[in-house]
């Protein structure tokens, strides 16, 4: 096994005159849980797919343990198992089935499959259903099934793209609970994309961001926080037409709020209890409603926000229409 | 593990799927076939009593055993003229559906063949074949004096006899349907067992699953089309039985069936590979069916399933032959109606499928390669 499970080298990809993926270079050690995270259209999906090899680089080089991936697809892509964003279990077939088909094609020997196809049966706890067809699985089953399917040819590396979107928070913990067992016991290397910030925050061991095109940031979560230099945060919501008033609330307080889409934020400096009060002084004086004001630890969410000016989720930027457009029309 | 390993684990997921929908598919199976027959009109229908003028200038013994015998089974309805010139006059009214001509010396040389004129009126297609069978079948048994043949003509005026050969002995409008039904229904099968699925595949995500996986992505196209054959199979055979139920005859026999059965073979393989190069362009699920739609409907009326295409405008005629349904219809035609498929015309309608299901694989291979990035 080589150190890395994922090497990527100065990879750039170009859609014409976008530049939907800058330059950029990562390497994923064997063995750790790596988040990565952006905003829609920042480049995240491209980067998946080139390491996937769906889509070619225009420069630069994936390597998938060693192997490269433009060179030696087949190979490569048997040592990644994937999950994708959509649940892609056939409905029309049973769990196990479903795990047969996946196991011949991911070429594991016909001595062996019906191993294989209990051992992810096992891990996806879904034996007593193995003749279930999965059309009638809740979701949360389908998503387990996907990814034992993704697990049963035991590969280094698993790569998913936000495994857990639509969850509760039930089935949520019971694939993180699996995410965890699989890499401590079976020490596979994972790779993440996700919207749940405070999901890359509990697993992962190492999180990279990525915007506009470019890695900006890379290092473990506390890297992370002390990085952008935050001790604490204050933070208030209110109704959204009033947003801007409590905005100037804080600038008065001397803090430099920052205005998400439904709460006003801004990083404690100084004195926090003295700073905390003249803004709740400020907030009654202006006889705006605030729903909630707090204060806390920095979460990934507000380094995410400090480093690209938006929150993660429900953001649709220029440049993700202009990413689709183009895609679309190869 | 190969190309044909990969294809073939692809493949046995299809049909896993196929087996769990069988009910499905018979039901569309047995639809399929019943709905294009109830459309095209010329089943379960077959009128009795059809009037027809008879004019004879003969009136030997022979002449009027030939008239009895038409009327057994009470499938026409038989009134006799003196002139041609009355009932011609009949025929244009529409009142009667068809004339009979015995000429003078039907039956004075025995030497020679015993000859019937038929007009026969082609606006009225299923009492005309009605006419046009019973003709034919009392002519085949030969009366008294040996074997008789009847013969159509074209007629001056609005009313055109057909002179097709599928009206020729021994054979029914059935079977001239019949053989264009099948082809079209295997056209179609295919239509839906191939390129529908990638489509949907594409939908669910199973594309980008297979794609992801490390095999081959010709696999991929490879089981898609091999799929879509069987299915098209599974329609058209079924089709064909229907009709075989309902009337029409195969006139080679076994060996005849046992050549249909590899026509239509043959055009599942062609149609699901063009299938699949039109899938592997399009994304949405809507704009297949009707592409689909527009190539399959008049590459079948092109090739004479339905009409003869000696009917079809002028102008669209040679497109016929560019069109390598024609040469499985036009099998057809041999094998149900005229009693046997040349070695020959076997050979090359299998070499100008084969050629077309090549070029259509090439083309979506060319076409795939470039969906890999768009899924």
């Amino acid at each position: 096994m080589s150190e890395y499970a994922i090497q990527i080298e100065n990879l750039v990809k170009k859609f014409g005159d976008l530049t939907a993926v800058n330059n950029v270079s990562l390497n994923i050690k064997s063995g750790e849980i790596f988040g990565l995270l952006g905003p829609n259209g920042a480049g995240k999906s491209t980067t998946i797919n080139m390491i996937l090899g769906l889509l070619t680089p225009t420069s630069g080089r994936v390597l998938v343990d060693g192997v490269n991936m433009q060179q030696h697809p087949e190979k490569a892509r048997q040592e990644i198992g994937i999950v994708t964003q959509e649940t892609v279990v056939e409905p029309e077939l049973t769990a196990a089935q479903n795990l047969m088909i996946f196991g011949k094609l991911y070429h594991i020997p016909a001595s062996e499959l019906k191993k294989s196809v209990d051992f992810a049966l096992d891990l996806a706890d879904l034996n007593s259903f193995k003749d279930a067809y999965a059309g009638t699985f809740s979701g949360g089953m389908k998503r387990r099934l996907e990814t034992a399917k993704a697990l049963m040819h035991t590969p280094k590396v698993l790569l998913l793209d936000e495994p857990t979107t639509g969850l509760d928070i039930q089935n949520r913990t019971k694939i993180w609970g699996l995410l965890r067992k699989i890499n401590k016991e079976q020490n596979v290397t994972i790779l993440m994309t996700t919207q749940y910030l405070e999901e890359a925050d509990q697993l992962a061991n190492r999180i990279g961001i990525i915007d506009h095109g470019r890695l900006i940031a890379l290092g473990t979560p506390a890297e992370l926080r002390q990085k952008i230099g935050m001790s604490t945060l204050i933070e208030a919501s209110a109704d959204k037409d009033d947003l801007p008033k409590v905005a100037q609330a804080f600038k008065k307080a001397g803090l430099e709020p920052q205005v998400p889409s439904n709460k006003v934020v801004a990083p404690n400096t100084g004195k926090a209890v003295d700073k905390l009060e003249k803004l709740m002084r400020l907030l009654s004086e202006s006889k705006v409603v605030v729903h909630n004001i707090s204060m806390h630890e920095p979460t990934i969410d507000d380094v995410f926000l400090k480093l690209t000016g938006s929150e993660v989720r429900d953001q649709t930027g220029e440049d993700t229409s202009r990413t689709r457009v183009l895609m679309g029309r190869r | 593990m190969s190309l044909l390993g990969d294809t073939y684990t692809l493949f046995t997921r299809e049909m896993l799927i196929f087996k769990k929908n069988i009910r499905v598919s018979v039901v569309r199976s047995l639809i399929f076939p019943i709905v294009f027959i109830l459309l095209l009109g010329s089943f379960g229908s077959s009128p009795k009593n059809v009037p027809v003028a008879l004019v004879n200038y003969d009136g030997s013994i022979a002449s009027l055993n030939f008239i009895n015998a038409l009327q057994l089974g009470n499938n026409i309805n038989v009134a006799s003229y003196t002139t041609q010139q009355q009932a011609m006059s009949l025929l244009a009214q529409g009142s009667v559906a068809a004339v009979i001509v015995i000429p003078p010396g039907f039956n004075s040389d025995p030497g020679s063949t015993p000859t019937v004129y038929v007009y026969l009126d082609n606006s009225q297609p299923q009492s005309a074949s009605v006419v046009s069978s019973v003709v034919s079948k009392v002519a085949s048994e030969g009366i008294n004096n040996g074997p008789t043949s009847p013969v159509s003509d074209p007629s001056p005026g609005s009313i055109s006899v057909v002179s097709d050969y599928a009206y020729g002995a021994g054979s029914n409008y059935e079977s001239f349907v019949v053989g264009g039904i099948i082809i079209m229904v295997a056209a179609f099968g295919s239509m839906f067992g191939s390129g529908f699925t990638v489509l949907s595949d594409r939908e669910l995500g199973n594309l980008k699953a297979f794609l992801t996986a490390p095999i081959n992505k010709y696999s991929v196209l490879l089981s898609k089309i091999a799929y879509g054959t069987v299915q098209s199979a599974f329609s058209a055979y079924t089709a064909l039985v229907i009709g075989l139920l309902i009337g029409a005859t195969i006139a080679a026999g076994l060996v005849g069936f046992l050549e249909l059965l590899w026509v239509i073979f043959l055009v599942g393989l062609g149609f699901g590979s063009l299938s699949v190069a039109l899938a592997s362009r399009t994304k949405q699920l809507q704009t297949y069916a009707l592409v689909a739609q527009t190539v399959t409907m008049p590459m079948s009326f092109l090739a004479g399933a339905f009409v003869p295409v000696t009917l079809l405008p002028g102008f669209l005629q040679p497109l016929a032959t560019f069109n390598p349904l024609t040469y499985a219809v036009n099998a057809t035609r041999d094998i149900m109606i005229k009693g046997s498929l040349p070695l020959s015309i076997l050979i090359s309608t299998t070499i100008i499928l084969i050629a077309f299901t090549c070029v259509m694989v090439a083309i979506a291979a060319l076409f795939f390669k470039n969906t890999s990035e768009q899924l």
